[in-house]
């Protein structure tokens, strides 16, 4: 029985491996196609069955007056902003999410838990619904197709995920630790800084694995509040779509977009399941 | 150091609620500095809302904290340099065990070559010496409620230490030699040790001055031989001692007797002005005397159960509708249907509304 259980554990791991991995394998394959090598049936091995191109990945680094996109500015672009708006978050989500947590705040019927589902409630919306205030606001702030006006809008989608998770895992965290730390001498800002938030690490870096992914995917915002001076690498990966699909540097694009993330999850992975950081309570 | 006065204190966590219930009803009590004092009650009879409040931990509904002649009251956790012991431990998980330690210590800008110092004395008091530089965090259970301890003994000036079920998750071998070391620091620094615990021999084995608490009030405060001898009350008599106390309704006969059922008993207190119709005797297993004849304040009972704890052996019996408890020595014969057991009048004690007269 446990050897059946091991075969079945085995199997179904290379299974679920394959499926994850698979269209990957398709996009880079596909990203050194060229078009008669796309549309002429499925081929799988490079130079038995196609000859490989650099065509697709060349599109993107060319500028457009020799038929390309040049992502290497949006590219940036997309870094920059959701680097930014996501260490904004995660600093601002904490704060609020360890004030929610420990702190009993009341205004009328409204109570901590009703704070907290107000912040979550931005992610409920339909994002075309916020789409027509934010453009309207930035517009006055005149901030409209710049990297500021982007940050500042992705700051208030991505707080809510901060605020959100960090809420979840400080109501895990034992009053007591905070306690502990103000009879060892801490007033209350100390207690947070040099021993909650030091223990917080885990918690931080979910959050701010969960604010990357959805600030690097957004292309609904990035497209409507951008026009020429500022775009990010959605709206320009978009931009290559023509009569023709060009499934070869749609492919590059997607392989180089997901890139980061998963060098992200990738880091952040190995610091959670080392596990010097995570269960650092009690 | 300090002696720790509170003053008219009482506290409900539902300030606002029309018909608030207190945890803590309204007490005096005073802590002398360098006492060695057991705060004993049953779980959810207000011993940690006590000890927070004298930390500051929270802020009691009425009354003031005084440490000697200072007003603490208003006055934040880390202002009033006391120690604090959880019952689970809590550890600062990313630091080493040395800097746990130290941490209490550079809080309060201490100089580094003292608070090595420091640190390893501790450490050694506390077996911790060998994993100074490991993690906190890998540590087993006791080891982390070391360092709980661990910080609160490092600062020599705290006000008092107070401990709230510290050694809960302690092995019993080690509970011992733990309870031991902190009666030697209690010995040796002065320091007001507040133990609090629902487990009575832990009290008793470690006090000087027990404080038997019940639904928020302080129902005794004395030494361990008072609270055995003399319970002021039939919840101390049942709460103090295995087994509990034996406890009877009875009705008063005259000066100094009492009847319970058709048995009558001497007692030495002079019940005539009790005017209660609520009349208990409480008298402890252990004053209970196995005789051969019959003799005053004696009874036949009928022997349910004879148990041997290696030690003694515990007869359990019983009279008219009443059960008995009697703790005897091990090598006596105990017939095993009919036993005529002893009750010492100066071992009855007379409980007038569950108080002692």
């Amino acid at each position: 029985m446990p050897k059946l259980y091991t075969f079945l554990k085995y199997f179904f791991v290379v299974l679920w491996a394959c499926f994850v991995i698979a269209p990957f394998l398709w996009a880079i394959s596909t990203s050194f196609k060229d078009f008669n090598s796309v549309t002429g049936g499925a081929t799988y091995i490079p130079w038995l069955q196609f000859e490989p191109t650099l065509d697709g990945w060349s599109v993107l680094f060319k500028p457009g007056s020799q038929g390309g996109i040049n992502i290497i500015g949006p590219y940036f672009n997309s870094i920059f902003v959701t680097l930014t708006a996501s260490l904004i978050s995660i600093v601002l989500g904490t704060l609020a999410a360890y004030a929610l947590s420990r702190y009993t705040f009341k205004a009328g019927i409204v109570k901590n838990n009703d704070i907290t589902f107000f912040f979550i409630s931005q992610r409920i919306m339909p994002p075309v619904v916020l789409s027509i205030p934010f453009f309207i606001f930035l517009s006055s702030l005149g901030l409209l197709d710049s990297l500021a006006g982007l940050i500042l809008v992705y700051i208030v989608l991505l707080m809510p995920i901060a605020v959100w998770i960090m809420v979840d895992f400080f109501n895990r965290v034992p009053r007591e630790i905070d306690e502990t730390a103000l009879i060892d001498g801490c007033n209350p800002f100390q207690a947070f800084f040099k021993v909650v938030l030091p223990n917080s690490v885990p918690g931080m870096l979910v959050a701010g694995l969960f604010c990357i992914i959805f600030g690097w995917i957004d292309f609904f915002f990035a497209f409507i509040l951008t026009f020429t001076k500022v775009q990010l690498l959605p709206v320009k990966i978009v931009a290559l779509n023509s009569s023709i699909t060009p499934w070869w540097s749609l492919s590059a694009a997607a392989l180089v977009s997901v890139a980061p993330l998963i060098i992200v999850a990738f880091i952040v992975e190995r610091y959670l399941s080392k596990g010097n950081l995570s269960g650092a309570l009690k | 150091m300090a002696k720790i006065i509170l003053e008219n204190i009482a506290h409900t966590y539902e300030p606002n609620a029309s018909n608030p219930i207190f945890a803590l009803k309204e007490m005096s009590l005073s802590w002398a500095d360098g006492g060695r004092y057991a705060l004993l009650g049953p779980s959810g009879c207000g011993k940690t809302t006590m000890l927070n409040i004298m930390s500051g931990l929270v802020n009691p509904s009425h009354g003031k904290v005084f440490f000697d002649e200072r007003d603490v009251t208003s006055m934040i956790t880390e202002e009033r340099n006391i120690a604090q012991v959880f019952q689970f431990p809590v550890i600062y998980g990313t630091m080493t065990v040395f800097e746990n330690l130290a941490f209490p210590l550079k809080c309060r800008q201490f100089p580094e070559d003292q608070i090595e110092r420091k640190v390893k004395e501790v450490a050694e008091i506390l077996n911790l010496q060998d994993y100074l530089n490991n993690r906190a965090k890998g540590l087993t259970a006791d080891q982390k409620q070391l360092i709980s301890l661990g910080r609160g003994l490092v600062r020599e000036d705290v006000a008092a230490i107070l401990m709230d079920e510290p050694l809960t998750v302690i092995d019993p071998d080690l509970k011992f030699r733990l309870r031991r070391k902190l009666k030697e620091i209690n010995d040796k620094y002065k320091t007001t040790l507040i133990y609090v615990t629902h487990d009575q021999n832990e009290a008793m084995t470690f006090a000087d001055n027990i404080i038997v608490m019940d639904q928020g009030e302080v129902v005794q405060a004395g030494s361990p031989k008072d609270l055995f001898e003399r319970p002021q009350t039939t919840f101390v008599g049942y709460f103090i001692g295995s087994p509990a106390m034996n406890l009877y309704e009875c009705s008063a006969s005259s000066k100094n007797e009492i009847s319970i059922g058709v048995n009558s008993f001497k007692v030495q207190t002079n019940i005539n002005n009790s005017k209660s119709e609520n009349l208990k005797l409480g008298i402890r297993s252990e004053y209970i005397t196995v005789e051969n004849e019959y003799s005053d304040n004696s009874l036949e009972a009928d022997v349910i159960e004879v148990e041997d704890f290696g030690n003694y052996k515990l007869i359990t019996a019983s009279f008219d509708s009443f059960k008995i408890k009697a703790k005897v020595k091990r090598e006596l014969d105990i017939p095993s249907e009919k036993v005529i057991l002893k009750l010492p009048a100066e071992h009855c004690c007379i409980y007038e509304d569950n108080k002692l007269i």
